[in-house]
């Protein structure tokens, strides 16, 4: 496993504030909450009965083996297993106090609300600049300030403005990996979310890209809630504040990142982070 | 060790061997292509090489009179001379068994020993007519008859007389004739002549039977009321119908039905012209006799015929051709089933020239402006010249006059149209025919039937294609894709006969209901899907969301039901009673049953297979996480699909249409049996139309091989093929660059 530390990371895990207890956050805390979430996919259940408080401004891990239903929960949260037919909910996600899965719900409103950024980077066939906009002209905002003040602040947010400002007009596709990752990242955060999904955003990248990620990441708790899908332990245990582990579809251990990778509670949990599978 | 290494070894050869039958598969297929390509080069290139005239023999011959006339047989193995003592000789052109070149074969006195022979009048069909000093005249027609008694063929000359050995008496008053022209059928045989005294004669000799196998006659003697001192030219037409009178500038058009009316003087505008020209030097009547053509002192020949204006028929110049700079036209020879004509200058300057496509075909000087006889051998592919003493034999190639680039893509003025048009008719009942090639209605009709195709086609198979690929669950999508796949297979012969056959009458009749549908059918879809948003989720919910395009099928099937009830009311009360005549009568279009509408449904759904499978793959394998970033922005499935899908897809939807477009241009049974084959240029969708293809399929089997109209038809085949090439390599340009802009990762 290659693993690249900044000199200054540990410091900013150490710097953190003090620990939230997760099991009573004040509801301004929360930015959402998970409630005896069930998920079957035909006939077999993926998702067993999920309960957490994903706290607000703060990255949120969620760790487990291949398979354990980590990116299933993640896309939940944003309702794109809805586009999967065989797919059944049930349970409770409430965003801002409000359940995400009643049927009056704007899934596009929703999903304008809860960014995601998927595990392979997938900038759209366009210019850097119309991919950033995107958000933006599909919602009928057309005023050419506007969209340039857009894109100017998500990508120096993306930490990409001063890779591409000159060539804002070329081809996305022309960027490198770890450049259109950072840029799908930038489309995401130019609609103004309030909660970011990653799903494995490093796991099609090189170290480099990946180190500049997750900078970025921890960039961005400033400013929106992020939770992330990461199969790498390292990578959960240098960006995260809280981390959930999951296991074949139950969410074994839920806590602060520290506690989780150092006093782990589940024998299950201590078994993974010590590499005895996974 | 040795195991592993027997392996390796048949590895390498497989892996070898595999290569070789791979590149050798390619090569050939490029090989092929190339070969068809040169092939069809081969074929059109004579269309496009211009005549050649060579001498092929010359013979020294001691008549020791002047020689007036002189022609081969259809061989060009005996020549005949004509000379001034009345006797007629036959001269042997090759050697064969029995005599050598230039052997004299047979020799034949035609008049009375001791008379002259006063004129000749060469009248074409190698017949001549004899003229003594009384009026009299004689036809007769050197003839040749093959013969194989001794194993090889001889050809033996003699001399016939259509119309009886005896000499016929022109003019009842037995005065000599200064001019005469002469024109026959089996029925009736027209002498125009005039006489020493200035009489303009007509004489008709009406057969009793058939001149063909009877040559007693009755004759009619009549005047021609006309009032001149010299009459420089007298040309009666093969139909006798009309004679052309010259005197001078002026020539006289007389009909000749019983009045014998004065239709028309044509008197040329030289000063118009802009010519150097003062005289008409020459006249002749181009092959068929509705032109003539007219030889002036500035070296110009104009063509002129009747052709209708709103004065009524009157004749006038079609086309000039400049021969020669500095000197007159002294002689006008036509071929005799050909527009060509050959010109002759005192210097002995020739020229060759075909009038329909305007073509210069050959220059040259076959004599030294001494030439005392001068003929075209019957199958004009050889000239003969007399001059002092010496008959000279000229091949001559020139097998396509007909064709010039300029007559295939350019407006041509045919004989009798009132203006150039484009005109495809390349055969016709009569043998003097002017055949008209010219590719541009053709070409239309393809580019026509191709357009309103693909108008049909281009909306079904790519809303098809989107449905099926974005909308549509994966298992109902596996069955249908294949099925519409499965249309393809259907023989387009079957599509034709049904679209000829059963939809054409159908359209005809149920015209309006055809126009209601087009309205009808997309409305009641919309209304569906507006009143299916609008209903109760509890009603929704009884049909599961994927099976909800169902309820379409009888939406559908009632707003057809509707359109064809409809539409007997419809024509009763808007068209009064009959569509057709509506159409045909108060809005001014002609109306063909087999139509360009009936040929854009049935090729449209020949088309519909292609484009809907290329158009649907490139939708389907549009990466799913370009959708799904869409849609995790917030955009909804059809903001998604606008904007991201068809945008990705944009490259392979591009080559759809244009494979649609290219199998439209190249799709041959249903436009043959559909179209009507009428090659009209016309956009109007209610007029049928002729393609490239068609009219290869149509024409090749009564071409002659090797004939002009069989290497128009490669050259048609040709374009075909340029279009289809110039189509897919500008798509493929396209979609290349459409790739590299949309290409997805």
């Amino acid at each position: 496993m290659i693993s690249v530390r900044p000199k200054n990371f540990s410091a900013n895990l150490s710097a953190q504030p003090a620990k939230l207890d997760l099991n009573n956050l004040a509801p301004e805390q929360v930015a959402l909450e998970i409630k005896n979430l069930d998920l079957y996919y035909g006939n077999k259940q993926a998702l067993q009965n999920i309960s957490m408080s994903i706290p607000k401004g703060q990255v949120t891990a969620f760790i487990g083996p291949s398979g354990c239903g980590k990116s299933t929960l993640l896309r939940c949260i944003n309702r794109m297993n809805d586009l999967v037919d065989i797919c059944k909910i049930t349970g409770q996600i409430n965003l801002n106090g409000e359940n995400i899965y009643e049927r009056h719900t704007d899934v596009a409103a929703l999903r304008r609300k809860v960014g995601m950024v998927f595990q392979r980077p997938n900038p759209f066939p366009k210019s850097i600049y119309e991919n950033v906009v995107y958000g933006l002209r599909i919602t009928g905002e057309n005023n050419r300030r506007v969209l340039d003040e857009a894109v100017e602040t998500s990508l120096r947010s993306a930490a990409l403005w001063k890779e591409v400002k000159d060539r804002l007009h070329e081809s996305a596709l022309g960027l490198s990996g770890g450049q259109q990752q950072r840029l799908v990242i930038a489309r995401a955060i130019a609609i103004q979310p309030e909660v970011l999904l990653l799903d494995e955003p490093t796991s099609a990248l090189d170290p480099i890209s990946t180190l500049t990620i997750e900078e970025l990441i921890n960039d961005l708790k400033q400013q929106f809630t992020v939770v992330i899908v990461t199969h790498n332990m390292q990578q959960a245990a240098r960006v995260s504040d809280q981390t959930a582990f999951m296991y074949m579809g139950d969410l074994i251990e839920y806590s602060d990142t520290n506690t989780l990778f150092t006093t782990p509670m589940k024998k299950k949990t201590e078994d993974y982070i010590t590499g005895r599978y996974g | 060790m040795a195991i592993a290494s027997t392996s390796a070894n048949y590895r390498k050869v497989k892996n070898s061997l595999a290569k070789w039958i791979i590149t050798l598969g390619g090569i050939s297929v490029l090989f092929t292509l190339v070969l068809i390509f040169l092939y069809l080069l081969y074929v059109i290139k004579p269309i496009f090489e211009s005549a050649t005239v060579e001498p092929v023999g010359q013979f020294k011959i001691e008549e020791g009179y002047k020689v007036l006339a002189t022609g081969t047989d259809e061989l060009k193995e005996v020549a005949y001379t004509i000379s001034e003592n009345g006797q007629i000789n036959f001269y042997q052109l090759v050697n064969s068994g029995r005599y050598k070149a230039g052997e004299k074969i047979l020799s034949k006195q035609l008049v009375e020993d001791g008379e002259t022979l006063r004129h000749l009048v060469d009248i074409g069909q190698e017949q001549k007519l004899l003229l003594d000093s009384a009026g009299n005249v004689q036809l007769i027609e050197p003839h040749f008859t093959a013969s194989f008694d001794t194993g090889e063929r001889v050809i033996m000359p003699s001399v016939r007389y259509p119309l009886g050995e005896a000499y016929l008496p022109i003019d009842e008053n037995n005065i000599a004739l200064n001019k005469l022209s002469f024109a026959m059928d089996d029925e009736k045989a027209i002498f125009v002549g005039w006489t020493q005294d200035k009489r303009l004669l007509k004489t008709t000799l009406l057969a009793e039977d058939d001149f063909s196998y009877d040559t007693t006659y009755e004759a009619q003697y009549q005047i021609i009321d006309y009032n001149a001192n010299v009459i420089d030219d007298i040309l009666v037409t093969p139909d006798l119908a009309m004679v052309f009178i010259r005197q001078a500038n002026q020539v006289a058009v007389y009909s000749l039905d019983e009045d014998t009316e004065l239709k028309a003087t044509i008197i040329p505008n030289f000063a118009e012209n802009k010519s150097t020209a003062n005289h008409i030097t020459a006249m002749a009547l181009l092959s068929g006799g509705s032109s003539i053509l007219l030889g002036d002192d500035g070296g110009n020949v104009s063509q002129w015929f009747e052709v209708a204006t709103e004065q009524g028929r009157e004749f006038k110049q079609i086309r000039q051709f400049k021969v020669s700079d500095t000197e007159a036209i002294i002689a006008i020879y036509t071929e005799q089933f050909r527009k060509s004509f050959y010109t002759e200058t005192p210097s002995g300057e020739m020229g060759m020239f075909y009038t329909t496509s305007e073509a210069d075909l050959w220059r040259g000087k076959l004599h030294q402006g001494d030439a005392q006889a001068f003929a075209i051998t019957p199958r004009s592919d050889g000239l003969v010249v007399f001059t002092d003493q010496q008959l000279a034999i000229f091949s001559v190639e020139n097998e396509h006059p007909e064709v010039t680039w300029q007559a295939l893509w350019q407006e041509v003025w045919y004989e009798g149209y009132p203006e150039p048009e484009f005109i495809w008719q390349s055969t016709s009942g009569s043998d003097d025919f002017e055949a008209k090639f010219s590719l541009v209605p053709i070409s239309f009709g393809t580019i026509k039937a191709a357009m309103y195709a693909m108008i049909f086609a281009v909306p079904i198979a790519l809303t098809a294609a989107i449905y099926t690929a974005y909308f549509m669950t994966p298992g109902l999508r596996r069955k249908v894709k294949p099925t519409i796949e499965l249309m393809e297979a259907l023989p387009t012969v079957i599509l034709g006969f049904l679209a000829g056959l059963w939809l054409a009458p159908i359209i005809e009749i149920y015209l309006p209901a055809i126009c209601l549908l087009l309205i009808f059918i997309p409305s009641s879809v919309f209304i569906t899907a507006f009143a299916w948003h609008k209903l109760p989720r509890t009603y929704k919910s009884l049909i599961p969301e994927t099976w909800a395009p169902i309820i379409l099928i009888p939406t559908i099937l009632l707003a057809a039901y509707a359109a064809f009830a409809l539409s007997p009311l419809l024509e009763q009360h808007l068209f009064g009673g009959d569509v057709r005549q509506f159409i045909t009568n108060d809005l001014g279009i002609d109306f063909d049953q087999r139509n360009a509408l009936v040929v854009g449904i049935a090729m449209g759904f020949a088309v519909i297979p292609t484009i809907f499978s290329m158009a649907e793959d490139a939708i389907f394998s549009v990466p799913k996480h370009l959708t799904s970033g869409s849609l995790a922005l917030g955009a909804t499935q059809w903001q998604t699909l606008i904007k991201v899908v068809l945008l990705t897809a944009s490259p392979g939807i591009f080559s759809a249409v244009m494979m649609g477009l290219g199998r439209a241009v190249g799709e041959t049974m249903i436009v043959l049996m559909a179209t009507g084959n009428t090659p009209i240029l016309d956009w109007s969708i209610f007029q049928g139309m002729r393609t490239l293809a068609a009219n290869i399929a149509v024409e090749m089997p009564e071409s002659e091989v090797g004939s002009s109209h069989y290497r128009i038809l490669f050259l048609a085949a040709f374009v075909l093929f340029v279009f289809t090439f110039v189509f897919n390599t500008l798509a493929e340009f396209i979609r290349q660059r459409l790739r590299e802009k949309y290409s997805s990762l």
